[in-house]
């Protein structure tokens, strides 16, 4: 029984992780840990928009 | 409603953007830290709050005609989208430059407030502008704003302009619109009539107590710190200090505690867990999860204590003069003097860096920055260098600084390179900036930049090293068969099988391990990975507590519990530090690069790069330390000698290319 506690337990916070991930990456958050990551968008997503 | 900040740059319009919309965007005392427009509901207790009213920070311009990528950005955003109401934000302590702009801006037809920035300092020197004056001259409301005041800053008059004047009709006090702008000289005779006006009005409303062309304090603070040879023992001075205070004593001090709590913490865990729980999943749920990310959160009170001092010396101005003492150094091999300003940006996190070349117009010079700024050791790497600082150099400020000062000489001689095998070593280049004021720096504003990085650091660590440190531990615990592995035989597991080969490559450089080459790999995904597979391989929690390292060995040689000696321990330090950064850097480079041949050049010089120096570090210092070359000396110096012959041969090949240049040229 503990063992399936614990499995559901580290299921829990993977799945947890990998959602906000998603999410991250959903909201344009293309560098998760940068502060800048959200600004950086056309950068990262290879859109020349700002360059000349 | 849509409103748009524009203004010179380095004039406050990221300031007052947070000020008036309550974000928290990157601001810097220097021009050229906003490359992209960002937009914010402006907050509604500044105004009756009915309607929204967005606000739209665009990168700083001089001019509507456009001369570098992110003007363009300014001049598209205010021709083409239509903004309902221009806030002009306008440099008090430089009037006649910044209204050159405004003019300009009050010809396109759309309503215009000038916000009369950063008078708090014309206060203090005396410079007197009659506001009442200059809205009448340039026929648009002018408001006094002290975007970094909390109370008292003119910002609820500020938007209060804005709401009334939006759709009415604004008389331009200069009309050059109808200049042929494709006619040069038509162009320059009409900015020479608009410098005039402007220098008219700037004699009617300002009132200067101290001249201009006085040398003042500034100037001569500026001289022994800007000199071109002074200049450079204070910056290692400076960052010596920064590193002292972060590394060796707040940081680690308020480490202690964090690391007591997470200790604890992992404690209670294993109670709760007890004996009945399977030893696989209470490895992957301690050591992995708890310990693994519990090891890189350790270092947070380190990394803010140095972002915080960072934080203060960009915004009392220090940084824009180390880019004025680098750029003589820069400029000699083949760089923009821009090109400091990208890898500044880059100590905090290499992508805003390599995006920040944009500015750069020159498309090799801009490449080539693109390329060396991960270089400079970003926040990601700062845990690493924390961690072989405090376990093998006792917590020795020098071993940080040293790495950026290696950084800035590997930039150098890797800029010397890359002019020479593009056949471009003749090329000039030419920068112009502008120094900010010496300042007081805002604690406020180096808290907040603070505690925004630690926010991102966390959420870093919960996500991305979590799952990194959780895979690293199921892939140590089983092999290939998904059979738990035996003690004293984790070589057979899945991890050491990847890691291994990597490992055998690495025998020259000091590290040749599976745990410390499978650390290296990982931290190609973040590389605060390093520490968190450090930890996981290692079965450690805690690396701020050297003496509990010591007991966990053993033995009282903390280096062994790594196998590595010092010397081994400091190429390892190098070669995370110099080999390619991580993916999403690796990104940024593509999209900044346009350029395939170059991406693959640039990431094959930095994994040629960090290899050979720390190649050189390991040998050499072995060498010096025990009279003897250490392990795999020939098969690595073959490695190092074949990468220098092939880049000499490329350089040989572009001086070709530079002869041939210069003789169709004669």
């Amino acid at each position: 029984m503990s063992n399936i506690i614990v499995t559901i337990i580290i299921l829990a916070i993977v799945t947890g992780a990998i959602t906000k991930v998603v999410i991250e990456k959903r909201n344009g958050n293309k560098c998760i840990g940068c502060p800048h990551g959200k600004s950086c968008g056309s950068s990262c997503s290879c859109d020349d928009s700002g360059n000349e | 409603m849509k409103v748009a900040l524009t203004g010179n740059p380095n004039s406050g319009k990221t300031t007052l953007f947070n000020a008036i919309t309550g974000r928290n965007e990157h601001v810097g005392n220097w021009a050229g830290v906003t490359i992209e427009k960002k937009e914010g509901e402006i907050k509604k207790s500044l105004h009756n709050g009915e309607t929204p009213i967005f606000a739209v920070d665009l990168p700083g311009a001089y001019s509507m005609s456009p001369f570098t990528s992110e003007e363009t950005i300014t001049r598209d955003f205010v021709k083409k989208e239509n903004p309902d109401v221009i806030i002009n934000i306008v440099d008090a302590t430089n009037l006649s430059r910044s209204l050159f702009f405004t003019t300009q801006l009050l010809e396109l037809g759309i309503p215009v407030v000038v916000a009369l920035n950063k008078s708090d300092i014309n206060k203090k020197k005396d410079t007197v502008i009659n506001t009442r004056a200059l809205s009448q001259r340039l026929g648009c409301p002018v408001v006094e704003t002290i975007s970094v005041a909390a109370s008292s800053n003119g910002l609820k008059e500020l938007i209060s302009a804005v709401v009334e004047v939006r759709g009415k009709k604004q008389q331009a006090p200069f009309d050059g619109s109808a200049v042929n702008m494709t006619d040069k000289t038509a162009v320059e005779a009409s900015d020479k009539k608009r410098f005039e006006f402007v220098k008219d009005i700037v004699s009617e409303v300002e009132h200067r107590k101290v001249s201009s062309n006085r040398q003042t304090r500034q100037d001569a603070v500026d001289r022994i710190v800007a000199h071109k040879w002074l200049g450079i023992p204070i910056f290692a001075a400076v960052m010596w200090a920064v590193f002292s205070i972060s590394q060796t004593f707040v940081g680690p001090y308020l480490a202690d505690t964090l690391v007591g709590w997470i200790d604890g913490f992992y404690g209670w865990a294993e109670g709760m867990l007890g004996e009945g729980v399977s030893p696989v999943l209470s490895a992957i749920l301690l050591d992995g999860i708890i310990g693994g990310v519990g090891a890189v959160v350790g270092f947070l009170p380190l990394i803010m204590a140095l972002f915080f001092l960072l934080s203060l010396l960009e915004d009392c101005g220090y940084m824009a003069r180390v880019a004025v003492v680098m750029d003589r150094f820069f400029k000699r091999v083949g760089l923009s003097g821009k090109s400091i300003i990208p890898m500044v940006i880059g100590t905090g996190c290499a992508i805003p860096g390599i995006m920040a070349t944009r500015t750069i117009k020159n498309e090799r010079q801009r490449r080539t920055t693109a390329m060396l700024t991960p270089f400079m050791p970003c926040g990601a790497k700062l845990p690493v260098i924390a961690l072989f600082a405090g376990v093998f150099f006792e917590d020795s400020a020098w071993v940080g600084t040293s790495m950026y000062f290696v950084g800035i000489a590997l930039i150098i001689v890797g800029a010397l390179i890359v002019v020479r095998i593009t056949g471009e070593q003749n090329a000039k280049s030419f920068f112009i900036m502008e120094l900010p004021e010496y300042k007081f720096p805002s604690i406020k504003r180096a808290a907040v930049e603070m505690l925004s990085r630690a926010k991102s650091f966390i959420v870093k660590a919960g996500t991305i090293i979590l799952l990194c440190n959780a895979a690293v531990q199921i892939m140590q615990t089983f092999n290939w068969k998904f059979q738990v592995v035996a003690e004293g035989a984790e070589s057979t597991s899945i991890l050491a099988s990847i890691a291994s080969p990597f490992a055998l490559v690495l025998i020259p450089l000091g590290f040749g391990v599976w745990q410390l080459a499978a650390a290296a790999v990982t931290g190609f995904i973040a590389k605060e990975n390093v520490v968190g597979t450090l930890a996981v391989v290692y079965s450690i929690t805690n690396f701020i507590d050297t003496e509990e390292l010591a007991l966990v060995e053993g033995a009282a040689d903390v280096a062994g519990l790594m196998g590595l000696t010092s010397v081994a321990a400091l190429a390892y330090l190098m070669f995370n530090l110099f080999t390619p950064p991580c993916f999403a850097a690796i990104g940024a480079m593509n999209s900044e690069m346009e350029n395939k041949k170059w991406l693959w050049g640039g990431i094959a010089f930095q994994l040629g790069t960090g290899y050979t120096i720390a190649f050189i570090t390991y040998q050499v210092g072995t060498l010096l330390t025990t009279g003897t070359m250490g392990r795999g000396f020939l098969p690595g110096l073959t490695a190092v000698i074949a990468m220098i012959s092939y880049v000499v041969y490329l350089m040989k090949k572009g001086e070709q290319k530079a002869a041939a240049k210069t003789a169709l040229s004669v």
